[in-house]
């Protein structure tokens, strides 16, 4: 069935990229037989090359759909990792109960006792988008659960998003490169990655918005109207309910606007297009409850802000200009551009020092001061997708583009205009931010096609043999560019391919060396896809909820043991029993197994995950004191050892400890977990205060018992390859309550107190033990005046005296 | 007016006779240059230079064979998320021969036939992309040996 699919979906990629090669030469089939016959083929022509568009871009966002299903097709139709979980349970509420419920709902299930605000701490537009398709499809008496919504929903706006990435491109530079670039986007395992079917998370739809966003802000600046900049907001607005990295654009489009005005390139455009997207986004995006009034308080937002004021002041300066003569101005310039600055950072200065305007988050910081968030706040540095990226995320994620886009930056700083700056300047920044987290690889990734389809569709067009090469130049190139800029760019035009230039080329060049040049690009494009399809295939679509591994013959296994516990949990326990867990298995347990959380996913609150990770890494006696204080039933721990599964809580063992260390120093020190060499081990050298910690005794409860076959001994872990350390393990305030197949997913139940016996021997340790620990201490600490050798000193004799006395004698 | 301002103001204020030059070297810098250090910034990011500083992974790693002589390795095998500082400068530089060789191939259209042959850079361009497509190709097979089965 996989196999099939597949085959299926890289025979639609060849035919898109076969339409692709033909769009190359429909342009300029319609010029040479423009030179014959004048109108009405060349009629048919044009809409025939329209209608291709249409057909190419339909095919890409089929591909977009078909190449995302894997896990559906392998599977079923399931929620995957674990936020979308919390997304699926929020959205399911938000269905049944009503939007106006959503907004006010207090889960009473997540951070017991503390709960949580779930309203006014969620980016709503996912939920929102999903619940409208619901609606409508239901109104239509398309009776569809909301769960196939959730989880198809993706693999549509991915859809949506090779669309928006045509039209960006498009605007920039030309529709065949335009189209390239939708084809690439579409399947870019880069964003494949965050957008599968099941995976159903704010960043499915968010990319879709921040390029849709981008794109009629490059309309706008080029048209300079107040349609496209406020449709430009409006879309922002779309962006800022959908995901925390609107944070992005509001820099990004400032950032595009200063550098602007720094190159002289202000116009009338420009002002009406940054004011009105300024001023409407800002009010729009003040509506969303969990943004509420950040946008103007936080430093984060202050960029757009301070650029508004400078354009503003840079628009009344240009308007001065035109009244006073040339020396004034000059004087009038320096003098304004003095206050204004000096004001600027007086108010930013004085607002951030009384509190006004908060510094900048940790999150945003550690992207600046990349060691930061190692030292200050591990609970960000544990996150895998928060790691730094290495060479080969990028080249798993973006394959043949990464070498293609340094030279679509070339290319497109070849001729500026005022789009292709913003190009360049969301390439640089996002390449950096891509470098810090493995996570921002997804804004990466669009730039990485636009610019990369650029760069491959220029040379395309250029080795096309030369008539048509020109006839492609010519008629590619007014389309792009704008009307009211037609002067400059016919200038850059002629100074680009002057008509000699392509004479000289056909001698040196001849027909074959440009086929060969065509059929290789060919080739490694096609070589793209087949990266993209394997990458999806095999990194990409596994639902972490079920482990899918090989068997000795080939055949596929299917681990369900988390499902299996979560549905035990569900049905075995109390209605209003709590779990703990560590954070990362919260929403799923509230998710599937419906039972109160300690922490989740949304990690809000350090302390109390510290406390969590304290009880994980203390021995069982003070580990139970603090579980009874937080009102734990059970307690669940992921153990990997038995099938080699390496993401489990032994190796996530580390973090647990530092942020527990983190909050409680004096209690959990992390030197106390490693031998005396520096290492982490479970075996029998490891540590004994690990050895004896609540963790490590959940996970290898029994364990020692467990032989797997004559070769290794008893109690040998598979994840680690050692035979582990402490065998004889038992449990004095927890009970095993249940172990799943593969002992994945290991439950157990906290005891309550067991009766206090009463008989004299206790009550007379007890009385004995107060008499022994009474506060006696306070009786020499702070008495008065038994120094020993304390010096006398008498007062009333002055220095002179007692000397003069001395003299005398 | 803000002449008389400042009429009125330096007729009691000696105006110091200093003159600010603008420094020679503050000039807007050229496109080469800005492209040639958005380049080079490009070439250390994709190399994971952040990774290394973040992480501080060993240059080159070590493995013992079969009879326990230690080898060294220079790829972490497994894992795409992990790597050694060599790995990733040596497959950055071949990231920006990459698209050096798109750049060339792009200046051959343009440039004119008096310098050098034109063929001679098509196939130089393409002689890079291709030798670091390829070169890629096998350090993502090293690194992880089931690619693309």
């Amino acid at each position: 069935m996989a196999t099939q699919s597949s085959d299926k979906e890289e025979t639609d990629l060849e035919s898109l990229m076969q339409h692709l090669s033909e769009d190359k030469k429909a342009p300029k089939g319609r010029k040479e037989e423009l030179l014959e016959d004048p109108f009405p083929l060349a009629k048919i022509l044009k809409s025939a090359s329209s209608l291709l568009v249409v057909l190419i871009l339909s095919l890409a966002c089929v591909a977009a759909f078909i190449s995302r299903l894997f896990a559906v097709i392998r599977f079923e139709s399931i929620i995957h990792e674990f936020d979308p979980w919390f997304n699926y349970r929020a959205t399911h509420y938000m269905v049944n109960k009503g939007f106006y419920n959503f907004l006010n709902w207090f889960d009473e299930r997540a951070w017991y006792p503390l709960g949580r605000i779930v309203g006014g701490t969620v980016y709503p537009g996912l939920m929102l988008t999903s619940g409208l398709i619901h609606y409508i499809l239901n109104s239509l008496h398309i009776t569809i659960h909301i769960r196939d919504v959730c989880v198809f929903l993706a693999p549509i706006f991915s859809g949506l998003t090779a669309i928006a990435m045509f039209l960006m491109t498009r605007e920039v530079w030309s529709t065949g490169a335009g189209l390239l670039a939708a084809a690439c986007m579409s399947i870019v395992p880069g964003y494949i990655s965050r957008s599968v079917a099941g995976s159903y998370d704010n960043e499915g739809i968010a990319i879709f918005a921040l390029l849709f966003t981008y794109f009629l802000w490059l309309r706008s600046v080029k048209t300079g109207s107040v349609f496209w900049a406020t449709s430009c907001a409006i879309s922002y607005f779309y962006m800022v309910s959908a995901w925390g990295g609107y944070v992005f654009i509001i820099n990004l489009i400032p950032l595009h606007t200063f550098v602007l005005i720094l190159m002289g390139r202000f116009s009338v455009r420009l002002y009406v297009a940054y004011t009105t997207f300024f001023i409407l986004g800002l009010i729009m995006s003040m509506q969303v409850p969990f943004v509420g009034f950040q946008p103007i308080r936080t430093s984060e937002h202050m960029a757009a802000a301070g650029v508004f004021a400078l354009i503003n002041a840079y628009a009344f300066l240009d308007y001065v200009r035109g009244l006073v003569t040339k020396r004034e101005f000059t004087l009038l310039f320096y003098f304004m551009v003095l206050v204004c600055a000096g004001v600027v950072f007086l108010a930013v200065l004085v607002l951030t020092w009384s509190g006004y305007v908060a510094p900048w988050s940790g999150r945003f910081y550690s992207l600046w001061d990349t060691g930061y968030a190692k030292i200050h706040i591990p609970i960000i540095a544990s996150v895998s997708e928060h790691q730094p990226t290495t060479w080969a995320s990028f080249f798993f994620d973006l394959h043949i583009l990464i070498c293609v886009f340094p030279s679509g930056i070339w290319i497109v700083l070849r001729k500026i205009t005022d789009e292709r700056i913003f190009l360049v300047l969301y390439g640089v920044f996002a390449a950096y931010f891509a470098g810090v987290m493995v996570r921002l690889m997804l804004t990466f990734t669009p730039i990485v096609c636009c610019l990369g389809a650029i760069a491959i569709s220029q040379t395309l067009t250029q080795n096309f043999s030369s008539e048509e090469a020109k006839d492609t130049e010519h008629s590619n190139k007014p389309k792009p560019v704008a009307k009211t800029r037609q002067k400059g760019a016919n200038r850059d035009k002629r100074e680009d391919t002057t008509p000699e230039e392509l004479d000289t080329h056909d001698d040196y060049l001849n027909s074959g060396t440009k086929n060969f040049v065509v059929m290789a690009i060919a080739l490694i494009l096609m070589l793209f896809t087949v990266h993209c399809t394997w990458v999806t295939s095999n990194a990409y679509s596994s639902p972490s909820i079920v482990l899918a591994t090989q068997g000795s013959d080939g055949s596929r296994m299917i681990l369900d043991d988390f499902r299996e516990a979560y549905f035990w949990l569900s049905q075995n326990t109390a209605e209003d029993a709590t779990v703990m867990s560590w954070w990362d298995y919260g929403y799923q347990i509230a998710g599937m197994g419906n039972r109160t959380t300690l922490v989740d996913n949304n990690t809000w609150n350090n302390s109390h995950i510290a406390l969590v990770g304290m009880a994980m890494s203390s021995p069982e006696e003070r580990a139970y004191k603090i579980m009874r204080k937080l009102g734990v039933n059970y307690v669940l721990a992921i153990f990997g050892g038995f099938i080699g599964y390496s993401g489990d809580d032994i190796n996530k063992f580390l973090w647990m400890v530092r942020i527990a260390q983190g909050e409680h120093p004096s209690v959990i020190k992390e030197s106390d977990y490693f031998t005396q060499n520096g290492e982490f081990r479970v075996d029998s050298e490891g540590a004994p205060t690990l050895l004896n910690c609540l963790m490590y005794k959940m996970c290898y409860y029994r364990f020692g018992e467990i032989q797997f076959d004559s070769r290794n001994p008893s109690g040998f872990d598979r994840t680690r390859n050692v035979e582990i350390g402490n065998k004889d393990i038992s449990f004095k305030h927890l009970e095993e309550a249940y172990t799943t197949e593969h002992w994945l997913v290991r439950i157990y139940k906290v005891k309550d107190p067991s009766n206090r016996i009463v008989d004299d021997d206790a009550k007379i340790t007890f009385r004995n033990k107060k008499t022994k620990y009474s506060p006696s201490t306070k009786k020499y600490g702070k008495r008065k005046g038994i120094v020993p050798d304390k010096l006398k000193v008498t007062k009333g004799k002055s220095y002179k005296q007692l000397t003069g006395k001395k003299v005398r004698q | 007016m803000l002449l008389s301002y400042y009429t009125t103001l330096l007729s009691f204020v000696d105006a110091p006779g200093i003159k600010l030059r603008k420094p020679s070297w503050l000039k807007v810098p050229s496109p080469m240059f800005m492209y040639g250090l958005v380049l080079l910034s490009y070439f250390l990011v994709t190399g994971g230079i952040i990774y290394d500083v973040i992480v501080e992974p060993p240059s080159i790693g070590s493995a013992n064979d079969d009879k326990g002589n230690p080898l060294p390795v220079v790829f972490l095998p497994y894992r795409v998320n992990g790597q050694y500082i060599m790995e990733g400068l040596a497959s950055s530089f071949l990231f920006t021969l990459g698209g050096l060789g798109f750049i060339v191939l792009d200046r051959s259209f343009y440039s004119n036939s008096k310098g050098f042959p034109m063929v001679l850079q098509v196939f130089v361009g393409f002689g890079c992309i291709l030798f670091s497509f390829i070169a890629v190709y096998f350090f993502l097979t090293m690194k992880l040996p089931g690619y693309l089965h």
